[in-house]
C-alpha cells in the first residue's frame, strides 16, 4: 500500500513537473534550433533533481522551508531582497498560467478570453478553497500526465533520431549564437524554476517528513522530476520535427497543440489541451502557495496548506491576496506566453539567492548532522553554483541583444 | 537550557519562534544584550516585530516596519526553552503578545463559508 501511494505521488510529480515555461521554451526550443538544445534540458532537469533533493533534505532533517532558510542565512536585509524578488517572479508566473487556465478554456469552449481568466481565477480560489490538497495534487498531476500525447505525437512524427542523439551532445550549429545562448538560458530557467522547490519544501515540511522520508525525497526528486525532463524532450522534439519544418513560430499557447493534433487529429488535440489544463492549473495553484509560503516564512508568520485557512489566517489572506493581483495582472491582456518569458528569464537572475542559502544550510553539521551534504551532493551542488551563477548574470544580457529572442 | 554553546548570529537572529504548543509566532529579530565594557556580556531577551526592521533595512526597513504596525515583543530570555532549529519557548504566543497578526486577522477569515472546514 505504501509504495502503491508512493507511485500515485511520483506519477502526480510527472504530471505536476511541466507549466507554461517548460511548454513555451521547450517547444520554441525545437521551432527555432531543432533538436540541437536537448542536452541543455537534461542539465537543468539535473539541476532540479539535485536542488530540489537538497531542499527536501533540508525540510525532511531541520524542519525547515526554503525561506527559513533564505531568512537565517541571509539576514533580513538581504533576504528581503530574495524575498522581494521571488515574490515579484512568483507573481508574474502567477499570471501567466492563470492566462494559460484561461487560454485552454477558451480553445475547448468557444467563449470569450477576458470572461474565462475570471472563471478561471475564481475556479481556482474555489477549488483551493474546498478541496483537500491531497486531491488538488492527484487531480491536477494526473490531468497533466495527458501530456503524455506529445511523447506519443514525437514518435509518430518519424524524427530522424540519430539527429535526436546527437542533441544530447552539445554542439552549436547555427549562425545566432546569441539566440542560441538565449534560448540556453531559458530552458535552464524552465526547468530550475525556484517556486517548485519554495512548494515542495514547504510540503514537506508541513506533512512532517523526518529522516526516514530521505528515501522518499530522493525518489520523488530523481524519478518524478527525471521523468517529468522526459515530457520535455517530447516537446523539444515535436518542436524540432514538425514546427522547424513547417517553419511556424508557436507564439500562441493554442499553436502548441497543433505538435499533437497533426500525428494524431481530434482525438491528440482534446488530450493536448485537458493535458496543458491541468498542467498549467496545477502550476498556478503552486505558485500561488509559493507566493504565500515565502512571505509568511520571512515573517515568521504560521503557514500551511493543511490547515484550515483559519488555522492560518495571514498565510490564508496572502494567497487570496495574490490570487486577485495575479487575476488583475491578466485582465490588463499582456500576453500570457510573453509574459511566460520574461518571468522564466528573471527567474533565473533570481536563483542565486535562494540556492546559496540552501547550498549552506545543507552542509551544516549543527542541523543535518549525518544527513548533512555528502561530497557527491556538493561536487553536483558546487557545479550547478557556477551554472546558476552564470544564467543569473548572462540572462537579461541576452534578453536584451536577443529581442526576446525575436531576432 | 543545555550548557551547548550557541552561535548568536548563526544559530538565534532571525530564526522561526514557536510557542509551547508549537504554534509559529514571529522571528527572532533581534537580541537585547546587557554587561558593560569588559564584563561578560548576557543575553537578556528576545525582540520580536515589525519595529525592529527600522534599525535593520535602511529606507525599505523604515516603510516595512510602518506597514507593519511598528510594534515589537520583548520575550525574557527566562521564557526560552530550547534553541534548535527553530527557538521553542515556554508559554503560549497570547500569554507573550506575538502572533497577534493572525489572532486579529482570523474572525474576518473564519467568515468565509469553509475557513475551518
Amino acid at each position: 500500500m505504501k509504495i502503491f501511494n508512493i507511485a500515485l505521488g511520483i506519477l502526480a510529480a510527472i504530471g505536476g513537473f511541466v507549466d507554461i515555461g517548460d511548454l513555451v521554451f521547450n517547444v520554441s526550443a525545437g521551432a527555432t534550433f531543432g533538436y540541437q538544445l536537448l542536452w541543455v534540458v537534461v542539465i537543468g532537469v539535473v539541476g532540479i533533481i539535485v536542488y530540489s533533493e537538497m531542499c527536501g533534505r533540508v525540510a525532511a532533517v531541520s524542519g525547515k522551508a526554503v525561506f527559513d532558510a533564505v531568512r537565517e542565512r541571509l539576514g533580513f536585509r538581504t533576504s528581503l531582497a530574495a524575498l522581494i524578488s521571488a515574490q515579484v517572479v512568483n507573481l508574474m508566473t502567477l499570471a501567466a498560467e492563470i492566462g494559460g487556465v484561461a487560454i485552454c478554456l477558451q480553445l475547448l469552449s468557444g467563449l470569450p478570453y477576458r470572461w474565462l481568466i475570471l472563471l478561471a481565477g475564481i475556479a481556482l480560489g474555489v477549488i483551493v478553497w474546498v478541496t483537500s490538497f491531497d486531491w488538488i495534487e492527484r487531480i491536477f498531476g494526473y490531468g497533466g500526465l495527458c501530456l503524455l500525447v506529445f511523447a506519443v505525437a514525437a514518435v509518430k512524427l518519424h524524427p530522424t533520431w540519430s539527429a535526436v542523439a546527437h542533441g544530447f551532445v552539445p554542439h552549436m550549429e547555427t549562425e545566432s549564437p546569441l539566440l542560441y545562448a538565449y534560448f540556453a538560458i531559458g530552458l535552464l530557467g524552465a526547468a530550475m524554476t525556484p517556486y517548485e522547490v519554495y512548494f515542495y519544501s514547504s510540503g514537506g515540511v508541513e506533512e512532517q517528513w523526518g529522516p526516514k522520508d530521505l528515501g522518499l525525497n530522493k525518489a520523488n526528486a530523481m524519478i518524478g522530476y527525471g521523468l517529468g525532463g522526459f515530457l520535455s524532450f517530447a516537446l523539444m522534439i515535436v518542436g524540432g520535427s514538425l514546427f522547424l519544418e513547417k517553419g511556424i513560430q508557436p507564439e500562441f499557447l493554442g499553436s502548441i497543440t497543433l505538435g499533437a493534433e497533426v500525428p494524431l487529429g481530434q482525438i491528440g488535440l482534446l488530450l493536448a489541451l485537458v493535458g496543458i489544463l491541468f498542467a498549467v492549473g496545477g502550476a498556478s495553484i503552486d505558485t500561488l502557495f509559493a507566493g504565500a509560503y515565502n512571505l509568511a516564512q520571512y515573517l515568521g508568520w504560521e503557514w500551511g496548506r493543511y490547515r484550515h485557512p483559519s488555522g492560518a489566517p495571514r498565510f490564508t489572506l496572502t494567497w487570496l491576496v495574490l490570487l486577485v493581483l495575479g487575476l488583475g495582472a491578466v485582465m490588463t491582456g499582456v500576453d500570457p506566453v510573453q509574459l511566460t518569458e520574461y518571468a522564466v528569464i528573471f527567474s533565473a537572475v533570481a536563483l542565486p539567492l535562494t540556492y546559496v542559502p540552501i547550498l549552506l544550510v545543507a552542509n551544516d553539521r549543527a542541523y543535518m548532522r549525518e544527513y548533512a551534504n555528502g561530497r557527491l551532493a556538493n561536487v553536483f551542488g558546487l557545479v550547478y553554483l557556477v551554472v546558476i551563477m552564470i544564467v543569473a548574470v548572462t540572462a537579461i544580457p541576452l534578453m536584451i541583444l536577443t529581442n526576446v529572442g525575436q531576432n | 537550557m543545555s550548557t551547548r554553546k550557541i552561535d548568536l548570529g548563526l544559530l538565534l537572529v532571525d530564526h522561526q519562534l514557536l510557542d509551547s504548543e508549537g504554534r509559529r509566532c514571529g522571528n527572532v529579530d533581534e537580541l537585547a544584550l546587557e554587561g558593560g565594557p569588559g564584563e561578560s556580556l548576557e543575553v537578556v531577551a528576545i525582540l520580536s516585530g515589525p519595529g525592529t526592521w527600522r534599525r535593520r533595512a535602511g529606507w525599505i526597513g523604515r516603510v516595512a516596519a510602518r506597514l507593519g504596525g511598528g510594534g515589537t515583543v520583548r520575550v525574557p530570555w527566562e521564557d526560552v526553552d530550547q534553541v534548535a532549529s527553530h527557538v521553542k519557548l515556554r508559554k503560549r504566543a497570547d500569554q507573550l503578545g506575538l502572533g497577534r497578526g493572525d489572532d486579529r486577522l482570523r474572525p474576518y477569515i473564519e467568515k468565509i463559508p469553509g475557513a475551518d472546514r
